[in-house]
């Protein structure tokens, strides 16, 4: 049965929509900054660890030449009815020429992220369970410069080498990944097939930002942690966790 | 023939990484099943052996095949996913030739049980390595209590018998280890009978080696059905504290203890301290660590709607942070401590504390107050020692059910029984012209006084199916009962006009109880995605009664004094009806909203509970509040915010009553029954903005403020005897408006900063002095700059300046008009020494200037400690600490009023040396810099 699933499941175009829940713990991230010392780490647990989650929702569409990741069309009131600005996040992926560009709103301006598709040195584990009834492989790798660890749950019966956040390269499509053993994990609530027209993942006509490339990226972000950490502030503020 | 079909995807990144060195080679082969019958589109990857890194990947054909071409020459593991087959793992070596072909790979169905069971219904990871197959325990739900074994009975594949013997996969288990060791001999039983299911993060099921030989270390080829244990990190589970004792000259003492024992759903903790130097409140850290998870609650509060016409009522009986940190004025001895449970399961939330505070306070004060009148002007002087001694036993509770995910019930009950005295000597003079004496009075009064408070909420919240629609419904109660005895002793001497000389004697019993019932209604409805519709009502039922009775003493005797004895029953009904709606998109909203308020007041009094012949106080009074408010949340780190508001306050029950209160001979009270609920229209806008990559921020405000029959005391100053007579009334005119600014910006990055701050305030406050309009304008302007350096982790630099002029001008004796300057400057001094030895100083001066009255005062306060961290993992510090080293600290207020401006010294805390120690298990953290607030 598991067999024909399968089958049925390659025989057809793989395109369509992904809907992803971002939890995010805040408290974990602080305690994780080294300034802190354990007195405040052990404060910031027992006053807010209990409900410092938040949740957002995320969409992902994607062919099998090209992906568009970013926050969903629709912008979602709050629990209480109020609307909170989300800067510009906005990945796109060209797997077909290897081309990635990234819209993201960081450090007080938008910036163009485009350079060829990058990615980070994966490690296959032997687990695997179910997403979004997906079977999903673990893959680990190591975020060396926020210093995350970063695991990844790719459905290989979608081969699409596109995942959440800027991460990819993997034979499946990442439905869940998970910084930190859960300082923040996306996961797919639902991957729903469907045909995707050109139009959703084509790039907008008029980018505005500074254009950079992968380097410039790393070297803005890593100096922005190195500046923050010695000036006592958290970086990721300014920055995506 | 074979059509390759490889979806070839080589990550840029990896092919980079590899070295060429040697022939290149092709890998290839055929995926199957057991039977033999090809799987199309499985995926194969290669990976390095070191680290399992993934070096390529593609995908099979339709009949199963693969080639991966190009390959460096070196080892592999080959590895073979397929839904619903057991990985497939192979190890490669590349064979001679341009070809290595790994022929037919055979994958293993995966077990459906494990599948169905662990995957699809427990959501639980499975990790497969060769024959071991590992259970995330956490998945499988037990009820507490459980052990071990009733976890396995739980797990695929697993089975139990009623003897406790175990069976995996139909065979039996021979061993169970706990973390890889043996558990108390070789009875599997010992583990699973004895430990508690909770204390397992994983279930492993393999194969091991038999005993024999691991001993020989010969394989003997069989294997042995071991179970093994993995424990839970205990690092959610701990304990800490921190204890401090100090003793300095002039016998100052203080100590401090805290103890907190967590867990993933409990937390308790205990909080003491004594000491008298001023330390009266909990430091926010210190509530922060006793209060735990329920430290800051929001949403506890029961009365829904806009700001606009809100209710207020109640006074915080429960404990608070002190957020300054400063400490109280005059001289104090303080005692505190309590216990705090907190339970959270997600679903319920429980906690209790229990907290008794006690202070004895002594202030001894000397007040300057120059009075003006339409063309005179007066002065008074009051020397006054006051003991207080004030207990509080706080007992606190709260839960909180998640009904279901929709609904949810908080109970809140919270009580304060108060009890203390005090005694008060005063000796008042009053000056008509300089250094002439009008009059004096010398005041001894004594009091004591009980209260017990308590404020229970109800609360209730459904969110419906349609995500943002919400109805909530509070139900509340509270208490206030007070109980207080008070003798009055005075002698007044009018120098001008001794018939008026009097002293009194007198005992003053009065007792009093409010009751005061709350609801609250609210619907939350969106519409048309970006719309939030809200409606809701609040009910407030207040009822008030005051028995006072006032005797006259002369020695043994006691008089009822008819004319101050009364008792008075007060009703005040509130009811708020009010609707609003809320624009919200992409970080921009914007609410309008309006509500009709009405008050009720049904006041009688008379001189005696029984009397018959009641005075009666009835009024009531219907207004309509707008409220309109805007949050605008722009791109890079900038907000604008705005909102305008009406507030309306009913007059106090004291100022209605239409009665003359000269209980003290000098000021008289007069109430009015004519007062009006006053209002007051504010508005308030901003603008804040933050660049995180060059550390700059900015933010301007404004406020500005109009009074609408606003209560002021109009004041009536007999010129000949300086008696003061004060009457309530509306008037409308008084406002204010308010400015501020700040910048700040780095000079070095993460080195240096320096913020700049401004804000100019114009105050113009009505009132009638003998019967004339008097107009006080204030203006003051005020600047300061701080300035932190933080060059490295040995040395720190904390400066500040603050500028402040204030004008007063009074429109019925303008040659009063005053300029007061006040100026502070301070630096915060920090340095890392050898062998963990750090030193603070802290050093504040400031200046206070007052031409008119040629008042010129100039404060150095300098605070000096020097403390070395200490004993194994940094967990002591001894610590030195100069308190005010010259002796200079005189708590100078000044104050200026309608009519009046007043400089008040309290004799307070000065200058003393202490030794003190802390140990505190978590390790001591000494820095440098200051600290984050958390």
């Amino acid at each position: 049965m598991l067999l024909l699933f399968s089958l049925a499941a390659a025989a057809q175009k793989m395109e369509g929509e992904i809907t992803y829940d971002r939890v995010f713990h805040w408290t974990r991230v602080y305690s994780r900054l080294s300034y802190m010392s354990q007195e405040e780490k052990d404060r910031l647990k027992l006053t807010w660890g209990n409900d410092d989650e938040s949740k957002q929702e995320m969409t992902m569409i994607f062919n099998d030449k090209q992906s568009y990741y970013s926050y969903p069309k629709v912008d979602e009131l709050s629990e209480g009815g109020y609307s909170w600005r989300k800067g510009e996040f906005k990945i796109y992926r060209d797997y077909e020429n290897s081309k990635m560009t990234d819209i993201i709103e960081m450090l007080g301006k938008t910036y163009i992220v485009e350079d060829s598709i990058q990615a980070p040195n994966w490690k296959v584990m032997n687990k695997i369970k179910e997403v979004a009834g997906y079977m999903c492989m673990m893959a680990v790798t190591e975020d060396t410069i926020k210093n995350q660890k970063i695991t990844a749950w790719f459905a290989d019966n979608i081969p699409v080498s596109g995942g959440p956040q800027m991460y990819g390269g993997l034979p499946g499509m990442i439905l869940e990944l998970d910084v930190n053993d859960g300082d923040i994990v996306t996961t797919a609530k639902e991957v729903k097939l469907r045909p995707v027209t050109g139009e959703e993942l084509a790039l907008p006509k008029k980018l505005k930002g500074k254009k950079i490339n992968a380097a410039k990226y790393v070297e803005l972000t890593s100096n922005h942690i190195k500046d923050s950490i010695k000036a006592h502030r958290n970086p990721y503020y300014a920055i995506p966790y | 023939m074979k059509k390759i079909l490889l979806l070839f995807f080589l990550c840029p990144f990896v092919t980079v990484a590899q070295a060429q060195t040697g022939g290149r080679f092709t890998l290839k082969g055929v995926v199957t099943d057991t039977s033999g019958a090809a799987l199309p589109e499985a995926t194969v990857m290669l990976l390095l052996p070191k680290d399992s890194s993934l070096v390529n990947f593609g995908r099979t054909n339709k009949e199963g095949a693969f080639e991966l071409k190009n390959l460096k020459r070196t080892q592999y593991i080959f590895k073979v996913s397929y839904v619903g087959f057991v990985p497939y793992q192979e190890n490669v070596n590349p064979k001679d030739g341009d070809v290595t072909d790994l022929g037919r790979m055979k994958m293993k169905v995966l077990q459906k049980e494990l599948y169905e069971v662990v995957i699809k219904t427990a959501r639980a990871p499975l990790s497969i390595r060769g024959d071991t197959v590992e259970f995330d325990a956490r998945a499988f739900k037990v009820p507490p209590g459980s052990t071990v074994e009733d976890l396995l009975r739980k797990l695929p594949g697993m089975q139990v018998d009623a003897d406790g013997n175990i069976k995996a996969q139909g065979e039996e288990v021979k061993r169970v280890t706990v973390d890889g060791k043996r558990f108390f001999g070789d009875d599997p039983k010992m583990a699973t009978k004895n430990l508690p299911a909770e204390a397992i993060n994983k279930v492993q099921v393999f194969n091991g080696k038999t005993e024999q030989s691991k001993v020989t270390g010969v394989d003997d080829g069989k294997r042995e059905k071991t179970v093994n244990l993995e424990l839970k990190d205990s690092h959610k589970k701990g304990g800490f504290g921190k204890a401090t004792a100090g003793v300095g000259t002039d016998k100052r003492l203080e100590g401090k203890v805290n103890y907190n024992r967590f867990d993933d759903k409990q937390q308790f903790a205990i909080l003491g301290f004594g000491n008298n130097t001023n330390q009266s409140g909990i430091a926010r850290n210190d509530y922060q660590d006793f209060k735990g998870s329920q430290s800051f609650n929001w949403g506890d509060d029961g009365d829904f709607g806009f700001n606009s016409g809100r209710y207020y009522g109640g006074d915080d009986i429960t404990i608070q942070p002190s957020w300054n940190g400063g400490g109280s004025e005059g001289f104090t001895k303080n005692f505190a401590g309590g216990a705090n449970y907190n339970y959270d399961n997600k679903k319920t939330k429980l906690s209790t504390s229990y907290f008794y505070n006690q202070t004895k306070a002594i202030n001894d004060v000397q007040a300057r107050t120059e009075n003006f009148l339409t063309n005179d002007s007066y002065s008074s002087l009051d020397n006054s020692k006051s003991i207080g001694f004030t207990g509080n036993h706080r007992p606190s509770l709260r839960f909180e059910k998640n009904l279901d995910s929709l609904n949810t019930l908080v109970l809140i009950s919270n009580s304060r029984i108060n009890s203390g005295d005090e005694d008060y000597d005063s000796f008042q003079r009053s000056f008509l012209n300089e250094g002439v004496v009008t009059n004096q009075s010398t005041v001894d009064n004594k009091s004591e006084y009980n209260s017990f408070a308590m404020a229970n909420l109800l609360l209730y919240r459904h969110k419906f199916k349609k995500k943002g629609r919400n109805f909530a419904a509070s139900v509340a109660y509270n208490i206030n009962n007070a109980d207080e005895d008070k003798r009055l002793n005075s002698m007044n001497i009018f120098f001008q006009d001794s018939t008026r000389n009097s002293s009194i004697n007198q005992l003053n019993q009065t007792e009093s109880t409010r009751g005061n019932f709350k609801g609250s209604l609210s619907y939350i409805e969106p519409f048309a995605k970006k719309f939030t519709w809200e409606t809701f009502f609040n009910y407030s039922m207040r009822k008030d009664k005051v028995d006072r009775d006032v005797f006259d003493v002369s020695g043994t005797e006691r008089e009822v004094n008819q004319f101050l004895t009364r008792y008075y029953s007060n009703d005040f009904t509130y009811n708020r009806v009010g609707t609003s709606l809320r624009y919200s998109n992409k970080g921009f909203n914007f609410a309008a909203g309006l509500a009709g308020v009405q008050f009720e007041l049904r006041g009688k009094f008379a001189s005696d509970k029984n009397a018959t012949n009641f005075t009666r106080v009835d009024k009531s009074y219907f207004t309509l509040v707008p409220n309109v408010s805007l949050n605008y949340d722009l791109k890079n780190n900038r907000y604008l915010y705005a909102e305008y508001g009406l507030n309306v306050r009913e007059p106090s029950v004291t100022d209605l009553q239409p009665i003359v209160d000269n209980s003290n001979p000098l000021y008289i009270t007069e109430g009015n029954p004519d007062l009006i609920p006053s209002s007051s229209h504010s508005v308030y806008a901003g603008y804040n903005m933050f660049n995180p990559a060059s550390f700059t921020n900015l933010y301007i405000g404004l406020s500005y403020n109009y009074n609408v029959n606003q209560i002021v005391y109009n004041r009536t100053v007999n010129v000949e005897n300086l008696i003061t007579t004060t009457k309530p009334i509306n008037i409308t005119g008084g406002n204010s408006y308010g400015t501020y600014a700040g910048f700040g910006f780095p000079l070095k990055k993460t080195k240096a900063t320096l913020n700049l701050n401004t804000n100019v305030n114009f105050d113009n406050n009505l009132t009638y002095i003998n019967g004339v309009k008097n107009e006080t304008n204030t203006d003051s302007y005020n600047f300061g700059t701080r300035l932190d350096l933080t060059p490295s982790d040995a040395f720190t630099f904390y400066g500040n300046a603050n500028w402040g002029i204030s004008e007063s001008k009074y429109s019925i004796n303008t040659n009063q008009n005053q300029k007061i300057f006040n100026a502070t400057y301070g630096a915060d001094v920090n340095a890392k020494g050898p062998k963990d030895i750090y030193f603070n100083a802290r050093f504040n001066y400031r200046i206070y200037k007052n031409d008119q009255f040629g008042f010129d005062q100039k404060l150095p306060i300098l605070n000096l400690s020097v403390y070395k961290i200490m004993l194994k993992s940094k967990k002591g510090e001894i610590r030195l600490t100069a308190n005010d080293v010259f002796k200079r600290n005189q708590g100078i207020t000044q104050n200026v009023n309608q009519n009046y401006y007043t400089e008040r010294r309290v004799r307070t805390l000065s200058r003393y040396f202490m030794l003190s120690f802390t140990y505190n298990m978590r390790g001591v953290t000494a820095s440098v810099r200051r600290n984050n607030n958390f």
